[in-house]
């Protein structure tokens, strides 16, 4: 008897700490926000709360792009509200269901699936949200989606085709590090392939293999593509991780002097291998951009502006030089 | 001594209701924590806009624009507002449905004629885009215009029809699926496939409707035959594991944990790693539609499920089997229970609620991708054992998972809702999942698993 309710007691009060600790969690957010007040007073400005929804706060990207936002929605009077779909289109869905319940202004998505977020774009539809998407597209047809803000992804795989021409001496065989489910990737690699057709480079493309855009798949597959192709000479990987996983692989073969690398993205830990000379070059993303534009984007809108359906930011290259003048490695 | 008599019936209550008691709890925390300023949409908005607008006009001629973004409750508002204004005798002199961009080109049509609008009717949402709120600045011949929303009243987000509906769509995949895991737990086994069998699922009806029933044009007879052929190839699935379970006495843990791989691969072989999106609109219907007083089908679709399977395992020969082998193996094969058989079944039957579970994430989600059901194996487990039943076997009830659902999707839903992290909201869960097996454990065996000495 005395057991059991001491047992009940004890666990009662395990409970209920945690939901203090989550109630914690909510009451600091809510201390940010200013009390939305004074309806009939609406002159003076009711800015309201941004949704976003990333792809995953696993990558360094998405918190660029989402500490961006923050910030420069800060100077207009918006709130940002941030969650992380984590690769699951379920858990996205959910969460936007969410952001309609709690009447948004506006709702900023970095789909988990292009094709499966449709649905809940067109609920946000109905309920008179306004959508935006960044870095990643919206490809479902029904879906309205009032502006999308991202990397000029094409153009940035021509320019690292540019980079390969140049470290090659334009000759020579090319693989490519890819992995074909995400659209930006795919536009990536479509550059790349076009801008050696066009400029008629006789640089051989190999092949190109899956390595699902992680360091740990690409050192995998690089190992084979370099049993594979023993007089390769270069690798175009779609991004900074794919890019670490194959100079990996180049390390276990001794053939760091050989092959060139090319990589994309830009992330701190490619620039670093830039610096160190691992990797020739990357088209460098700006994420800081692409938060700063979605904002402004998103205030236009508001404003009452005509905004543009797609705002594309241009990549730019990235060289051993640039990261010795880059005042990232000059603190330390 | 009737005092103490009162204290045990409360006790027995308690520790039989225990989990219910949780979730009514939580369901009280977050409808308070989330009460908020909520205004009236549509119909109800537009009564009470328009009142307030002939109200304030008195007499005269007033002109009046009405403002609303797009959607099927910003069309309501407008074209009630507008009919009850002109049968009011007040002139509406221009309506905007649309973007923030339609109703800054009226003010500057308004502006440039000279015109002059005495009231803005406007929706809530509307009335906070900056075009509106700077009006005094960009158009200072629209200065004394009056503008005129909704009121607004408190009322707690959580306890929002369009949320609550929201937790139930959030939880109704992991519910379904954890109705097989609770009978798979009970046999003191465990099925790490579900995941898995639930993105195959979704994978292959969508990939047999786009390449075998016509793509967007699939009648519903058609997207049935699909979706229940998957549903038999998960519980194919499942039954091989049952076989692998009963026949070669191979630990579940290891049989399931091998078939998430393999119905994982498989989900990527056939749909080449892409999401298979040509599938006609009619797909939503189990997802998303409501055909029943506007319940949600999905809802509907749990009801019916939890109840029969309450019934299977509290009335039926196969429920009292279930329970009979995961008690003890050994007494129920001695004593006659077909063993093999029901493990066999008992692990089909969860395959195939996996694969249900992956149709309606298909149909919620209008596609089909092999990235789905990602940890949903460990979601439902975590369901099934906050719902009280035990993972040695022989101990648990079906009501008891559905209240365990419901308890991980509230939690979820209401930090959510009141703007908790997503990496706080992981720990968070992790501690309710823990306090929730640990308050099942003490009532059942008391402090330092002292054995109970009954009442």
């Amino acid at each position: 008897m005395m057991l059991k309710r001491m047992a009940a007691l004890a666990c009662l009060s395990l409970i209920s700490s945690v939901m203090v600790l989550a109630a914690g969690c909510s009451r600091q957010d809510e201390s940010e926000t200013p009390a939305q007040v004074e309806e009939s007073a609406a002159k003076k400005p009711d800015k309201g709360v941004i949704a976003l929804s990333v792809l995953t706060l696993t990558n360094p990207f998405f918190i660029e792009i989402a500490d961006t936002m923050k910030d420069e929605a800060a100077k207009y009077g918006y709130e940002v509200l941030v969650v992380s779909g984590e690769f699951d289109p379920a858990r996205q869905n959910d969460q936007v269901n969410d952001f309609i319940v709690r009447r948004v202004s506006a709702i900023v998505l970095t789909p988990c699936d292009s094709k499966s977020i449709g649905p809940a774009i067109k609920q946000a539809n109905t309920a008179g949200i306004p959508v935006f998407t960044a870095d990643i597209a919206c490809l479902a047809e029904d879906a309205k989606v009032v502006s999308h803000i991202a990397t000029d992804n094409y153009d940035g795989g021509r320019q690292a085709a540019k980079a390969v021409m140049q470290a090659l001496g334009n000759k020579g065989k090319v693989a490519i590090i890819d992995h074909p489910i995400v659209e930006s990737v795919i536009l990536r690699t479509r550059g790349f392939k076009d801008e050696l057709a066009e400029s008629a480079s006789p640089i051989v493309i190999v092949g190109s293999w899956p390595g699902k855009g992680s360091k740990d798949e690409s050192f995998k597959v690089a190992q084979e593509i370099l049993q594979a192709y023993p007089d390769l000479n270069g690798i175009f990987a779609i991004n900074d991780p794919s890019a670490l996983g194959a100079y990996a692989a180049l390390e276990i073969a001794k053939k760091t002097g050989q092959i060139t690398i090319v990589g994309f993205d830009g992330q701190p830990e490619g620039k670093k291998a830039i610096l160190e000379g691992k990797i020739y070059a990357d088209p460098i993303q700006f994420p800081d951009r692409i938060g700063r534009e979605t904002v402004r984007t998103v205030v236009r809108y508001f404003e009452g502006e005509r905004v543009e359906p797609e705002l594309l930011i241009p990549t730019t290259l990235y060289y051993k030089v640039d990261a010795e003048n880059d005042p990232l490695f000059k603190e330390t | 001594m009737a005092k103490g008599a009162a204290k045990n019936s409360f006790l027995r209550f308690f520790s039989e209701y225990g989990m219910l008691f949780i979730l009514l709890l939580l369901c009280a925390y977050y409808s308070f924590a989330t009460l908020n300023e909520q205004h009236p949409t549509g119909a109800d908005a537009a009564k009470q806009v328009s009142s307030d607008v002939i109200k304030s006009a008195k007499s005269g001629q007033v002109s009046v624009l009405v403002a609303a973004g797009e959607g099927t409750e910003a069309e309501v508002f407008v074209d009630a507002v507008t009919a009850m204004l002109e049968e009011a005798g007040v002139t509406v002199a221009d309506t905007i449905k649309g973007d923030p961009s339609d109703l800054r080109e009226a003010f500057d049509e308004i502006a440039k004629s000279g015109r002059k609008i005495d009231f803005i009717a406007a929706t809530q949402e509307a009335s906070r885009w900056a075009v509106l709120t700077n009006i005094a600045t960009n158009f200072p011949s629209l200065t004394d215009t009056v503008l005129v929303t909704p009121r607004s009243y408190l009322w707690p987000d959580f306890l929002k029809r369009a949320n609550l509906i929201a937790v139930a769509d959030r939880i109704i995949v992991i519910a379904v699926v954890a109705i097989g895991m609770t009978m798979v737990i009970i046999t003191a086994g465990i099925d790490l496939s579900v995941g898995s069998l639930i993105a195959l699922s979704a994978v292959m009806s969508t990939l047999l409707i786009r390449d075998l029933a016509g793509a967007e044009n699939a009648s519903a007879f058609g997207m049935t035959l699909c979706c229940l052929a998957a549903i038999a190839a998960c519980g194919l699935m499942g039954a091989f594991s049952g076989l692998m379970v009963s026949r070669f006495l191979i630990p579940p843990f290891i049989v399931t944990l091998a078939m998430m791989m393999v119905a994982s691969g498989l989900a990527f072989i056939i749909a080449r790693g892409q999401s298979i999106y040509q599938v006609p609109d009619s797909l939503v219907w189990l997802g998303r539609g409501a055909n029943l007083f506007g319940i949600p089908n999905t809802i509907v679709l749990m009801a019916i499920l939890y109840a029969a399977a309450h019934i299977v395992m509290t009335r039926t020969v196969l429920g009292r089997y279930i329970y009979a082998v995961g008690g003890n193996k050994e007494t129920a094969r001695l004593s006659g229970v077909p063993v093999k058989a029901v493990l066999l079944t008992v692990y089909a039957i969860c395959g195939a609620l996996a694969g249900l579970g992956g149709i309606v994430l298909a149909s919620q989600l209008k596609s089909g991708a092999p990235t789905y059901g990602l940890m949903y194996e460990l979601y439902v487990i975590a369901a099934v054992v906050v719902g009280g039943t035990s993972l040695a076997g022989g101990q648990g009830t079906i009501i008891g998972t559905l209240i365990g659902a419901f308890i991980i999707a509230v939690i979820q839903n209401g930090m959510n809702l009141t703007g908790v992290e997503s990496y706080t909201q992981k720990v968070v869960l992790g501690l309710v999942i823990l306090g929730a097996v640990l308050l099942d454990m003490l009532k059942r065996r008391g402090w330092r698993g002292a054995r109970q000495t009954g009442y």
